[in-house]
């Protein structure tokens, strides 16, 4: 009878003790590959700063040229001041966006401004920005890989038990669609 | 008797039987550990060969330009651990250059691992593009604004007029004096680049003949004198190029974050 009664200790200890091993291990690979993720957009938040602190000099060059295209302008500076203010990924992401758009449509109008176009200053802020998009556009590319194994691994059954209870959320996607964000290419002929 | 040959004769067939389940087992495993290494070979955009400076796949240079950035970048990496590597391609195989040279750079791991300064010279000759791609490490001597300015100056004019490798080696040698004068050295290019043994890449091509004579060695004794002949067959693959990587100059481990700067001629 004691016997018995130890056999059951034995055996209910142990399914303790791999069940708090499992949870265990479970925790701190989803922790990992948060930390992961988060590491990751702060390679993103880097390059979205460099972009917007060169909105400026290229708004002031372009005045400079064209200042009858004070519309155009604008716009590319409201934009920024959004990516500036954006708090949250998903505000980011999106106004990341909106100063793409506004940056082509602006990229458009340079070609109605030769001289604009073929300035030192001009070629170089474009260059400049140039290579900041693309820095921005691997460092998503990154970040939404390492999202996607996070958000996978949170979902997983039995996993997804484990991730409910420690209230390990889904993260956002950076700029999900691709195209959304494409490197103006740069040419002077 | 009669009885007697029968079970016998039941016995060979189901040795038979049980011969021929190993020799598909092997065949499969065979196929998948080949199908892994085409996946391997198979990369998007081209491995480096045993020169690793210089990679002339469009064919556009002369020898002695590949020499010459073959010789002037053994003395740049022994002196700084800095490497510019120049690559021709004749298409970039609908990738964007940006992509293209990213990949690149990451993969070869330009540039010493713990400085990441490497340089990456791409010119894709099909689609007239042209990109300097930047390590980390060379970011704050050659910002993308200024890498766009030298490829103005130096290349492109040249790049216009089909001048290939005047236009590149131009190019080359005004980078070259700028990763210099980054570290303080002066590169008088007197040294030679020579090819050193390629015992890594021994090794390898080794490894695989191993396991290929073991396949080998076990069809022989499940199957008799038919099965190397099916082997052989599927081992047309080795060809394909899987041993390019290896022997004689390697990248350092350096990275890039996408920098540098991007021109059409």
């Amino acid at each position: 009878m004691k016997k018995g009664l130890l056999i059951t200790l034995i055996v209910i200890a142990a399914i303790l003790l791999i069940g708090g091993i499992t949870v265990v291990s479970t925790y701190n690979g989803m922790l990992t590959k948060s930390e992961e993720v988060d590491g990751k957009f702060a390679d993103i938040d880097n390059q979205l700063q460099r972009r917007a602190n060169l909105i400026p000099n290229l708004v002031n060059t372009v005045k400079g040229y064209a200042k009858q295209e004070q519309d155009i302008v604008n716009s590319v500076t409201d934009a920024r001041s959004k990516l500036a203010g954006a708090k949250t990924i998903e505000d980011k992401s999106n106004a990341n966006t909106e100063l793409t758009n506004a940056l082509n449509r602006l990229l458009v109008v340079v070609e109605n401004y030769p001289d604009l176009k073929s300035s030192q200053n001009y070629m170089q802020l474009s260059d400049e920005l140039a290579g900041t998009e693309n820095r921005i556009s691997q460092a998503r590319r990154q970040y939404n890989e390492a999202v996607k194994e996070y958000n996978l691994s949170i979902r997983k059954f039995p996993a997804s038990i484990i991730a409910g209870i420690f209230n390990f959320d889904k993260k956002p996607y950076f700029e999900a669609e691709e195209g959304s964000n494409k490197v103006p290419e740069v040419n002077f002929d | 008797m009669i009885k007697e040959v029968l079970k016998t004769n039941k016995m060979k067939h189901q040795r038979k039987k049980r011969q021929r389940i190993y020799f598909a087992f092997f065949l499969l495993l065979f196929i998948l550990i080949l199908s892994n290494m085409t996946s391997v070979t198979l990369a998007a955009v081209v491995s480096p060969t045993s020169d690793f400076y210089v990679n002339d796949n469009a064919g556009v240079l002369t020898r002695e330009t590949k020499q010459y950035i073959m010789d002037t970048n053994v003395e740049l990496q022994r002196k700084t651990g800095a490497q510019i590597v120049v690559v021709t391609v004749k298409s970039l195989d609908g990738m964007s250059i940006e992509d293209y040279a990213y990949q690149l750079f990451n993969s070869w791991g330009i540039g010493d691992k713990n400085k990441d300064n490497g340089l990456l010279l791409l010119c894709s000759y099909g689609d007239r593009k042209f990109r300097v791609e930047v390590g980390y490490g060379l970011e704050g001597k050659l910002p993308d604004g200024k890498t766009g300015r030298m490829q103005d100056e130096y290349i492109i004019p040249y790049l216009r007029q089909n001048n290939f490798d005047e236009g590149i080696k131009n190019g080359y040698s005004a980078f070259l004096k700028e990763v210099a004068e980054e570290y303080g050295v002066t590169i008088t290019g007197s040294e030679k680049a020579v090819q050193k043994g390629t015992s890594f890449q021994s090794i390898e091509i080794g490894i695989y003949m191993l396991v290929m004579f073991f396949f080998i060695f076990i069809s022989i004794r499940f199957r008799g004198r038919g099965g190397p002949f099916i082997f052989f067959g599927g081992g047309g693959g080795f060809h394909g190029g899987g041993f390019s990587g290896g022997g004689g100059f390697h990248g350092g481990g350096g990275h890039s974050g996408g920098g540098g700067s991007s021109r059409s001629f």
